[in-house]
This record gives structure tokens, C-alpha cells and sequence, in this order.
């Protein structure tokens, strides 16, 4: 029985074996443009569901072609992801969070964009850098997203706050007085711990001329300008001002709308889910840009579009990403989604164009930073996570916690 | 981490004390002696099992160890034989990381604590059922079992509202009286010992109903003869009731304490580790390092590490255990 055993299980090892490095191979010229096919797209939450809707109506001007588009959740997209990745069986078109970009264009598993035809001018700098990895691009920007600072007017007028804080320290002043004057239970919401915390920090990073690392590469997060940040991030929770409690799945809509949270950084999708699930709130609260400390920046995230490395629809697929990302086709994905155009023609149009929330939002975008692609980006900013809760635990200084996270980091960085 | 298995077993052994298994040897005996065909047919008919069991178990143990010596990473994935061979490195690396160490050690925490609690209430819920309550027993019973058997999310929800700190039950309850609840989820010092509690509410439903059936199985004149020599309720307890229930127990100790050295559902969907590390398990931890950050050499070292330290404990569990039913 052993042996039988033995040599079904090494038929297999073998077997797998093959097919895994069988699909590094494939690939070639494949269908051209015109012909019959059926595209196959991958995208990720909402995008996922409302993509569907688009790729009806392109497959009408486009008889030749079946799209067939597959929503994946957000939280096992990663996974999913690296598995068809691994099996050589990536989409045709997939979508790759900004975060992704470096590690699949390492795994060489994108499609580089032919720069000459994709226009880098045509969209946010912040977007166009998330598409790129190590000098290339592999991702049509499709949507970014950025924070701005949401806060309650009506609290602000109690509290004798004249105007959205344009500063740090109007933040800081404003926080007290929304605490003190209009008996908020705290100042601002900030995360102080857990998975992603960087990305609350991002704000306070970014705005005080830091970053985590450098246009050269290099790991730098020990600047005295990102120890200025998470100083001043820290004080937050010092001073009572913000919560300390880490609580998985908080959603701070909530207490944005009990008035026990006044001011937080948030999302665009923010907007529409405060608008449904509390209309009572409408006229009480506005969006602003993100305070400034040597200047006003936020973060940049989002996601562009990639074209699968073993496709054999490349064409076809090259036109459909050309389609999505370009100004029209974005401007219809806005009406539909919400998502911010990653396109700067398409915030001529519309609403974009005319509304001043969406104006707050545009201007954010201009400045606005992404992370660089690093294929480890994922380790690196959970050291950076690991830094922020240990100094607003109060169980470091910020300089130390940065110092560790900096040593950490630079032998991940590529 | 359910806990779910059939309560036939422990019990048949707890009852069928006499070993009458000597019949069957000689059968089998005759059955080996006409190889061919008859083996034939049985590989036939084992196939699909073992074809399955091949791909979907043996080969990714195997893999696994294997995977273990190198530094397997996101870039292998799509070429796995570049990945480089490292020897025990990632082995040593792993007893040098403060973060895998403080996983262990709250790992064995929440087994420490968990463990008997479980064991202790689920038992204490079958001696009521059995004796106790006997209107509502099914009603009760269900309500028992029922966390065993709902989902983690839904559970996730329930216990969040109630460990909520500022309009939570306990925080409700306890500012009625005049008191502040803690900040559960939130404070390193009780974030622990409320997945805890959350873990022991889910998984004693199981070890319930293995001891109802246990406690079933028990000859109603045992306990008559007991009574009869003028033993009280303690002394039933003590004297009849654990004694006949051990084999139960332990097979409930052992499951229990196998499911929460793997524990990682409760830290993933209530506090992804946190704070500050307090709540990360071993579980949880390799999730972490290999679907995360992809360092699948690494967190197949700490597959294998965890599988050692869980044969040691249950080979221990067993060993002490069990030689005292004797």
C-alpha cells in the first residue's frame, strides 16, 4: 500500500509541477481586435457589481465581443489574485488596487501600457504614479481616491468654530473647542492602531513634507519632518482628544451622526453613505481639504486597470481599459459610482465640474501623494502601523517608534 | 475552529468496556491470504478517497515541509523552483522573533484559560440538563448548542454589541449600577480574556452534548446503588459521575485543546491581533506572514512548528489522561 502511495503522490508533485511552470510560457500573438471573443474582467467590490452594467453597454457598439465581468469582495480579492496568478489564469482585464501594482508587475504577470498611446498628462500625477512599477507602466489609472477632512458645521458654531481648520494648528484649537465648547465626546477621529492605520496618518505624514520612502527608493521614515507628523499625530491621544481603542469594522459615520465624533478624514464613497443612511444630518456637516502643515497633502489611493501578461485578447482588451479609463468613459463611470476620474478631462463635465464639494475633492487630488510601488508594501506599511500604535499607546516616542520602523523598512525596500 | 464531531465515539468506549474483539481478527486474517483480486477490488473502491486525500491533503503537507526550508515569496508564485533552498533559517529565524514568541505565548493563554473553562461549564450544562431542568431541556439544549453552530460574523456582531464600550450590554449594565466597564476590546489587559470568552461560550455547546451522551450511558442502578448507600449529590458527582465520564472528558479536553492551539477565527474577526500584539495567535500570525506578506517559506515553518507543539500536547494529554482510568 506504501508504495502505491508513494507513487501517486510524486505523480502528482510532478504533475503540479509542470502545470505551474507550463503557464509562464503561453502567450504569443493572440486574437486580434476584431475578431469573436469573449473578454474576461475581474473588479473588486462596488466596481465589481456596477461594472457589469458598463461592459452591457460596450458589448452593443462592440457585436464582436461578449465581456464578462466577475465581482470579487475586497477582502479576498488579494488572495484570489495571487492564486490566479500562480496559475497562469489572471483575467484578461484585471483591476489592481494601488497597493497590488508592485507586487504583480514583480511576479510579471502585467501587461507593461504602451506609454505612447496612454497619455501620462492626461491624468493625477498621484494616479499615474500608482500604475507604475520600477520605471514602467502597468496600470491605466481608472479611479483615485483621496481624504479630506469631514466636519460638523453645526457642532463648529456651538463650539465657535468660524471656518474649516485651515492649519494643524486650527485642527488642533478646533478640536479642543468642539470637545470643551459643543461637549463632543471627543475631538477628531483618528486610527490609533491595527491593520491600515497608516493610511489615517498619511494626512499628518504627507502634510508635514514626509514620507515613508523617498523618490530615490529608499526607506526614510525617520525624517525629522515624519517624527514632526507623528508627534503631532501622538498629542491626539495624549490630550484625550481622540480615541485609543482600536475596534476592527468602526464605522465612524456612525458617531459622526450622534455628534460624539466631530471632524474625521474620509473617503469620497463617504459622502453618498452618510447622505443615505442619516439624512437628518444634511445642511449640518461639509468637506474641507486636509489642514496644512508645510502644505495641505493627502493621501492617493485607488486603482488602475491591467492587462493580463497571458492573455490572448490583448487587443480587444487594450481597447476596453482605453475605453474605461478614457475622459468620457470615466465621467459615466463617476454618474454611476461615485469614484473620483483618475482623468483630469473628465472633471470638465457635469457635476465635476460645477458642484463645490466635488471642487474640494479635485483640488485635494492635484497635491495629493501616493506610495510608491514596492512589491512588499504591505509589510512595509504594517511596520509603519506597528510605530503609530505603539506611540499612541503612549509606550514610545514617536522618534524611537520611527527609528525601529526605519531599520525594519529598509531591508525591505527594493 | 468548531468543534464538531460525532459523539458516538468516546462514548461507545465509556459503555463497551468488555473486550470481545476477538472474533474479528481471525476474519481478517482469512481475508489477506487471497491477494490479488480481492485486493484489487479494494484499491478500486479506495480510489476516489485516495485521490482526493493525495490532492487535497498529503500533497500540500508535503509541499508545505518542503516549502518550509526555503524562502518561498509572492515572486515564486508564478516561478516556484527559483525559490531558494535556506535550510532550517526560517526555523531559527522564527524562535528569534519577538512578534511569532508573543503569539505563542498568547496562544498558550488563551489554551491555559480557555481550555478548563470550557470543559468546566460544558459539563456543568450536561449535569443540568440531564438532572436538573426537565420541562424546558430541549429549549435549553438548543440554546446551548446554537453558538456551536452559527456563524463566526454573526457571532462577531453579537459579542462586539455586547463588549462595546460605550453603548455596549456590559457598559450599560455596569453604568446602572454606578460602575465604568472597561474598554474590552480595546485594552490589552482584557482583550484576551474577553475572546475568551467568547471562544468558551461558542465551544462548550460541544463538549455539552458529548457529555449528555457520556452521562446517558451511565446505568441508571449505579447511581440508584450510590443513592441507596446514602450519597449525596457531591458525592455522586465525585464517586460515579466523572469517574464514568473520563473517557468523554478526555476525548472533550483533547478536541478542545487542539481547537484552540489553532485558534484564530475570535482575534481575526474581533481584533485582528490587537492591541498592540495582545490578541495575536500563532493561527493568525501565519495568516499574516503568508497571505499578507507572502512569505510562504516562513509561515510554513510556523505551520510546522505549531503542528509539533499540538502532537506533543495531545500525545501528553493522553498519555497522563488516560493511565488513570485504570
Amino acid at each position: 500500500m506504501n508504495r502505491a502511495v508513494a507513487t501517486g503522490s510524486i505523480a502528482l508533485t510532478l504533475a503540479s509541477a509542470l502545470t505551474l511552470t507550463a503557464c509562464g510560457g503561453s502567450g504569443g500573438a493572440g486574437v486580434a481586435a476584431d475578431a469573436e471573443q469573449t473578454l474576461t474582467v475581474w473588479a473588486m467590490g462596488t466596481e465589481g457589481e456596477k461594472l457589469g452594467d458598463v461592459a452591457e453597454e460596450y458589448e452593443k457598439s462592440h457585436s464582436h465581443l461578449t465581456v464578462k465581468v466577475t465581482p470579487i469582495g475586497w477582502d479576498v480579492a488579494h488572495q484570489k489574485l495571487v492564486a490566479a496568478a500562480a496559475a497562469g489564469k489572471l483575467p484578461d482585464v484585471v483591476q489592481m488596487g494601488g497597493s497590488y501594482l508592485g507586487e504583480f508587475a514583480d511576479m510579471g504577470v502585467l501587461e507593461p501600457v504602451d506609454t505612447k498611446t496612454v497619455q501620462e498628462d492626461d491624468y493625477f500625477p498621484a494616479a499615474w504614479q500608482q500604475g507604475s512599477y520600477d520605471g514602467k507602466t502597468y496600470g491605466v489609472p481608472w479611479y483615485v481616491d483621496t481624504r479630506v477632512l469631514f466636519y460638523r458645521t453645526d457642532l463648529a458654531k456651538k463650539a465657535g468654530v468660524e471656518a474649516a481648520p485651515a492649519t494643524m494648528a486650527e485642527l488642533r484649537s478646533a478640536a479642543e473647542a468642539y470637545q470643551k465648547k459643543a461637549d463632543t465626546k471627543w475631538g477628531l477621529s483618528i486610527q490609533p492602531g491595527g491593520l491600515d492605520t497608516v493610511q489615517s496618518f498619511y494626512q499628518f505624514l504627507y502634510s508635514a513634507g514626509g514620507t515613508i520612502i523617498d523618490d530615490d527608493g529608499k526607506a526614510a521614515v525617520n525624517s525629522a519632518a515624519a517624527v514632526k507628523a507623528l508627534e503631532n499625530y501622538g498629542s491626539y491621544f495624549d490630550k484625550g482628544l481622540s480615541e485609543k481603542s482600536v475596534r476592527p469594522g468602526y464605522d465612524v459615520t456612525k458617531d459622526f451622526n450622534t455628534g460624539a465624533v466631530p471632524m474625521f478624514f474620509g473617503g469620497p464613497w463617504l459622502t453618498n453613505l452618510i447622505d443615505e443612511n442619516y439624512p437628518d444630518l444634511k445642511g449640518k456637516w461639509a468637506i474641507a481639504p486636509v489642514p496644512a502643515d508645510e502644505a495641505s497633502v493627502s493621501m492617493a489611493g485607488g486603482s488602475s486597470l491591467a492587462v493580463s501578461a497571458d492573455s490572448d485578447h490583448k487587443a480587444a482588451a487594450k481597447e476596453l481599459v482605453a475605453h474605461l479609463t478614457g475622459a468620457k468613459g470615466q465621467a459615466d463611470w463617476f454618474e454611476r459610482t461615485n469614484d473620483l476620474p483618475a482623468n483630469k478631462a473628465a472633471w470638465k463635465t457635469g457635476d465635476l465640474a460645477t458642484d463645490p464639494t466635488m471642487q474640494v475633492w479635485r483640488k485635494q487630488m492635484d497635491t495629493a501623494r501616493a506610495t510608491p510601488s514596492q512589491p512588499k508594501l504591505t509589510e512595509i506599511t504594517s511596520k509603519v502601523d506597528t510605530a503609530i500604535e505603539s506611540v499612541t499607546q503612549g509606550k514610545s516616542s514617536a522618534k524611537e517608534a520611527l527609528d525601529k520602523a526605519q531599520s525594519e523598512i529598509e531591508g525591505l525596500v527594493q | 475552529m468548531s468543534l464538531t464531531t460525532g459523539p458516538a465515539a468516546p462514548q461507545a468506549a465509556a459503555v463497551d468496556k468488555s473486550p470481545h474483539g476477538g472474533g474479528k481478527s481471525g476474519r481478517t486474517r482469512r481475508g489477506n491470504r487471497s491477494l490479488s483480486r480481492h485486493n484489487l477490488t479494494g484499491w478500486l473502491f479506495s480510489t476516489p478517497f485516495l485521490v482526493l486525500f493525495g490532492v487535497f491533503m498529503l500533497f500540500p503537507i508535503v509541499a508545505t515541509l518542503l516549502m518550509s526550508f526555503t524562502d518561498f515569496g509572492a515572486r515564486n508564485v508564478t516561478r516556484p523552483l527559483e525559490a531558494e533552498f535556506v535550510g532550517l533559517d526560517n526555523y531559527t529565524q522564527l524562535f528569534q522573533d519577538d512578534k511569532f514568541l508573543k503569539a505563542l505565548f498568547n496562544t498558550g493563554y488563551f489554551v491555559v484559560v480557555g481550555v478548563p473553562a470550557t470543559i468546566l461549564l460544558g459539563l456543568l450544562a450536561a449535569i443540568l440538563l440531564n438532572n436538573g431542568i426537565d420541562r424546558a431541556r430541549t429549549l435549553f439544549r438548543v440554546g446551548f448548542y446554537a453558538p456551536v453552530v452559527t456563524t463566526i460574523v454573526a457571532v462577531a456582531v453579537v459579542w462586539r454589541f455586547v463588549l462595546d464600550p460605550s453603548d455596549g450590554l456590559i457598559a450599560s449594565l455596569a453604568s446602572e449600577v454606578g460602575l465604568t466597564a472597561p474598554d474590552f476590546l480595546g485594552s490589552e489587559t482584557w482583550a484576551m480574556p474577553s475572546l475568551i470568552a467568547m471562544a468558551v461560550w461558542r465551544n462548550l455547546g460541544t463538549v455539552m452534548v458529548l457529555c449528555i451522551a457520556g452521562l446517558q450511558a451511565i446505568p441508571a442502578e449505579v447511581r440508584e446503588a450510590a443513592r441507596l448507600d446514602g450519597a449525596g449529590v457531591w458525592q455522586e458527582l465525585r464517586g460515579i459521575t466523572v469517574p464514568l465520564l473520563r473517557p468523554t472528558l478526555l476525548y472533550a479536553t483533547v478536541i478542545t485543546t487542539i481547537g484552540y492551539l489553532n485558534v484564530f477565527e475570535e482575534p481575526f474577526v474581533m481584533t485582528q491581533g490587537g492591541p498592540s500584539d495582545s490578541t495575536l495567535t500563532v493561527s493568525l500570525d501565519m495568516y499574516r506572514e503568508g497571505f499578507n506578506f507572502f512569505h510562504m517559506g516562513y509561515a510554513s515553518a510556523m505551520a510546522y512548528v505549531l503542528f509539533v507543539v499540538i502532537m506533543g500536547i495531545t500525545v501528553l494529554q493522553l498519555r497522563l489522561l488516560k493511565d488513570n482510568t485504570r
